[in-house]
């Protein structure tokens, strides 16, 4: 009995061999995954590597062709997220099931509201949920209708309706993706917390940091199939990158040649304020020119979504003046920085990158719809748009049906994938690209890289935003730190070390920080 | 002015409740297969087949509250036959609103062919129409009595009712759940709640109040059916739940407008207005009402979008 696998008691939920097909597709071959009580279980993988698929097995969502569930040691028959409820399960889907028009209360208690004579006892409600806030920590404002709410609060409500049905494993479906390092933090303290309470938590990611970060064991899935499960601790994120795309992966820095031209975009003294009218930018001053990657790198929040804003003409600048390919665009609208020549990639491809609703072809023309050869005589000639749309689908590897699919058909790193191939083949000479692969994962990173590098290469001035270091560190010829709206410091690539990228990150004063 | 107050007197209050009422009615009942996110474009039809057989119901059987309950069954199995047109069978809902809403005027002129043997209209001394309610205290005084009290119950049901559904969509579970249902299906089907069901609920619930609409045309004020006696009231219903988002009050006031615009119009004409133009008011007031709404209703994303994607300089 010694070094036995761990008793059926430990574990709260165990797969057996689940095969799910859809067609001639095998989303899960003979997957086996085994969560221990009161442990942080990741599984991570590629998009379309199952993961999402197998736990909608777990969860009642889909039933599995083959193979066994089974929960707290017995064998169950999960046909519904009803069961999986009963059973103890409680899914934090990626896209929150949340309704905006309701309250917090309402949401939580949907589906098992407390009555009072036929009538729904909201004061009861609100009791109920400040009750659960007060024991989780979790602290909500029951009364306040969800449409006002926050990414991050709106995820705190539904981790709350899935334990006020008496969850005690929890799963989470990329839940970091929405969230900001800071909410990311507070969240995988509130799972520390759950799995000391003796609940199990998976988490589902694609984020290595985060493994390693929250992550007690780790199940990498690739192509369907569990490659294998290791303990975090006993594991590195190389080993892990490796399982996860199957060949080993470099995050070195991209080969280059020399190149550098004229000036495309200079920025003189550049003010701007924020939403609530503070000062987010002060006097920030830089220039790309043509064959160059300029990253800004920082904490997010230091000024790079107003910089961003601020370029691209969809924010007043108070002070200074910015010039792109000549031409003075201080306070242009968006329409005219793009005729002067702008290609942008925004950090929030849902708001501003793509329209969900419309198909791929329509996303791509989107911005030139007025334009030869898309449109003669005020018609959209949709036959080239659809011939451009295919060729590029091809070129940045879209993984859909065809350029008629609706763009919400799409996975994040696909959705992410129109966005670049609309703005990477405008051939304008200056690109501004915001966190281009946020929400991506590995393979489809790569590629992206690729595809910038390929820019540079071909002349154009690249301007990137990212806060993932990193990326900043494997593209960039000149790395600008941002901290408080101002640039902090210019540093090379080459030679910088993370340590002093991190210091000036800080505002370069870490001890002062600590000490605050 | 003279005409300014020959138009705008008591009894135009008075006009005003009789010629919003039906549409109030109708309207009531849309608001439940709007908040099902249903787009009931058969509103108009099931209130038409009700007014036909609540004349049926009343003729045959002496009595007028028979004939009321006969114009509900119509318009109940008319509004199931729809929604297992459009929830079950998954039709879209203009397609199928179309003939279910067109027939009814078909439908309608050959069964009283049938039944009667005239085309046209059906008025007969022996349909016995819903009695006026005559309010205590205030009946027969001026202008209180004239203004509030020898209603048929059902302008008074109206009101009454605006309270009702409210009550129903925001404080009971049924309620809340067809509002989910129709914000947010995926929401609603991952708690268990069984969304093609609420829709079902919500459609015959639709079919009562159409019912009672269509009751009230032929029994209410006048009683006689006539070919499309309706006379687009049910569409109007539409356009005052495409602006109300279904909104129990704000459905009232809509309806209200409507009513108001109707009793207007039907003023004007007395006063000598070309009944052409006259009879355009209800429509004009629909008509701008949609504009405004959906002016004000531009979809988010599109607007950012714009600003982002807007390439090319203005004027080219």
């Amino acid at each position: 009995m010694t070094a036995a696998p761990p008793k059926d008691s430990d574990l709260a939920v165990e797969l057996v061999g689940i095969t799910k097909r859809f067609g001639a597709f095998t989303a899960n071959r003979d997957v086996s995954l085994a969560v221990r009580r009161g442990e942080i279980h990741a599984l991570i993988g590629e998009n379309g590597a199952g993961k999402t698929t197998l736990m909608n097995c777990l969860f009642g969502m889909i039933v599995p062709d083959e193979g066994q569930i089974r929960v707290d040691g017995r064998a169950a028959t999960i046909l519904s997220p009803q069961d999986a409820i009963r059973l103890g399960l409680g899914m934090v889907h990626q896209h929150f099931k949340l309704v905006p028009s309701l309250t917090v209360a309402e949401n939580i208690f949907l589906g098992m509201e407390p009555t009072r004579g036929g009538l729904i006892d909201r004061a009861a409600q609100s009791a109920r949920v400040r009750d659960l806030s007060r024991r989780t920590g979790l602290t909500v404002d029951p009364d306040r209708p969800v449409r006002e709410l926050s990414v991050g609060i709106e995820q705190r409500v539904e981790i709350l309706k899935v334990l006020a049905r008496g969850a005690r494993t929890v799963i989470l479906d990329e839940p970091t993706a929405v969230l900001t390092p800071q909410e990311s933090r507070d969240l995988f303290r509130t799972l520390r917390g759950f799995t000391e309470a003796g609940m199990s938590v998976i988490l589902i990611t694609h984020h290595l940091d985060e493994v390693m970060a929250a992550s007690d064991r780790v199940t990498v899935l690739r192509d369907g199939a569990a490659i294998g499960t290791e303990v975090t601790a006993e594991t590195t994120e190389g080993r892990l990158a490796q399982m996860m795309v199957g060949r080993p992966v470099t995050f070195g820095r991209k080969a280059r040649a020399a190149t550098g031209g004229a000036t495309v975009l200079s920025l003189r003294n550049v003010d701007a304020h924020d939403d609530r009218g503070l000062q987010a930018l002060h006097d920030v001053s830089f220039a790309v020119r043509a064959g160059e990657i300029v990253a800004i790198a920082g904490v997010d929040g230091n000024g790079q979504t107003e910089l961003a804003e601020v370029i691209s003409g969809l924010r007043r600048l108070s002070h200074g003046q910015i010039t792109l390919s000549g031409r003075d665009v201080s306070g242009a609208p968006a329409d005219q920085v793009r005729a002067a020549g702008l290609a942008h990639v925004p950090a929030d491809r849902l708001v501003r990158g793509v329209d969900t609703r419309e198909t791929i072809s329509a996303n791509i023309l989107m911005g030139r719809q007025h334009q030869a050869p898309w449109a003669r005589g005020g018609i959209i000639r949709w036959g080239i748009v659809r011939e451009a749309a295919k060729g590029l689908i091809g070129r940045f590897d879209i993984r859909t049906q065809g350029p008629d699919a609706p763009v919400k058909s799409l996975s994040g790193g696909n959705m992410q994938k129109v966005v670049l191939a609309r703005e990477f083949s405008q051939e304008k000479p200056f690109l501004l690209v915001d966190q281009p692969t946020r929400g991506v994962d590995i393979g489809a990173m790569e590629g992206i890289h690729d595809e910038v590098m390929r820019q540079r290469a071909a002349g154009v001035a690249v301007l990137l935003i990212s806060v993932q270091l990193d990326e900043c560190l494997r593209l960039a010829d000149r790395l600008l730190v941002m901290f408080n709206g101002r640039i902090q410091a210019e540093m090379d690539p080459e030679t910088a070390t993370l340590d002093e990228i991190g210091l000036q990150m800080m505002g370069g004063r870490t001890s002062e920080r600590a000490a605050e | 002015m003279e005409i300014l107050s020959t138009i705008f007197t008591v009894s135009l209050v008075a006009a005003t409740l009789r010629t919003t009422t039906p549409i109030l009615l109708v309207a009531l009942g849309g608001s439940f297969t709007t908040k099902a996110g249903i787009f009931n474009i058969g509103l108009e039809g099931q209130m038409l087949v009700a007014a036909f057989f609540a004349v049926l119901g009343s003729l045959w059987s002496g009595s007028a509250w028979v004939g009321l309950l006969c114009g509900i069954g119509a318009a109940v199995t008319m509004a199931m036959i729809f929604s297992l047109l459009v929830v079950t069978l998954r039709a879209t809902e203009g397609g199928r609103g179309r003939p279910p809403n067109s027939r009814p005027g078909g439908r309608t002129i050959a069964l009283t062919t049938a039944s009667f043997g005239v085309r046209g209209s059906i008025g007969n001394p022996g349909i016995v129409g819903l009695p006026r309610l005559q309010v205590p205290f205030i009946h027969g005084t001026r202008p209180w009595g004239q203004m509030l009290s020898g209603y048929t119950p059902l302008i008074y049901a109206a009101i009454v009712l605006v309270f009702v559904v409210w009550a129903i969509q925001y404080r009971t579970r049924l309620g809340l759940y067809i509002r989910v249902t129709g914000e947010k299906p995926e929401a609603a089907e991952s708690l268990g709640i069984r969304t093609t069901r609420m829709q079902h609920i919500a459609s015959v619930l639709c079919g009562v109040f159409a019912g009672l609409a269509g009751s009230h045309l032929s029994l209410g004020y006048i009683t006689m059916f006539a070919e499309n006696m309706s006379a687009g009231r049910g569409f109007m219903a539409v356009a005052v739940l495409i602006f109300s988002n279904g909104d129990p009050f704000k459905v009232f006031f809509g309806c209200l407008l409507f009513g108001f615009a109707d009793a207007v119009a039907l003023r004007l004409q007395t006063v000598g207005m070309s009944s052409y133009l006259v009879l355009m008011v209800p429509y004009l007031v629909s008509l701008l009402a949609l504009f405004a709404l959906s002016w004000r209703q531009r979809d988010k994303v599109y607007r950012t979008m714009r600003r982002t994607l807007t390439a090319s300089p203005r004027g080219t």
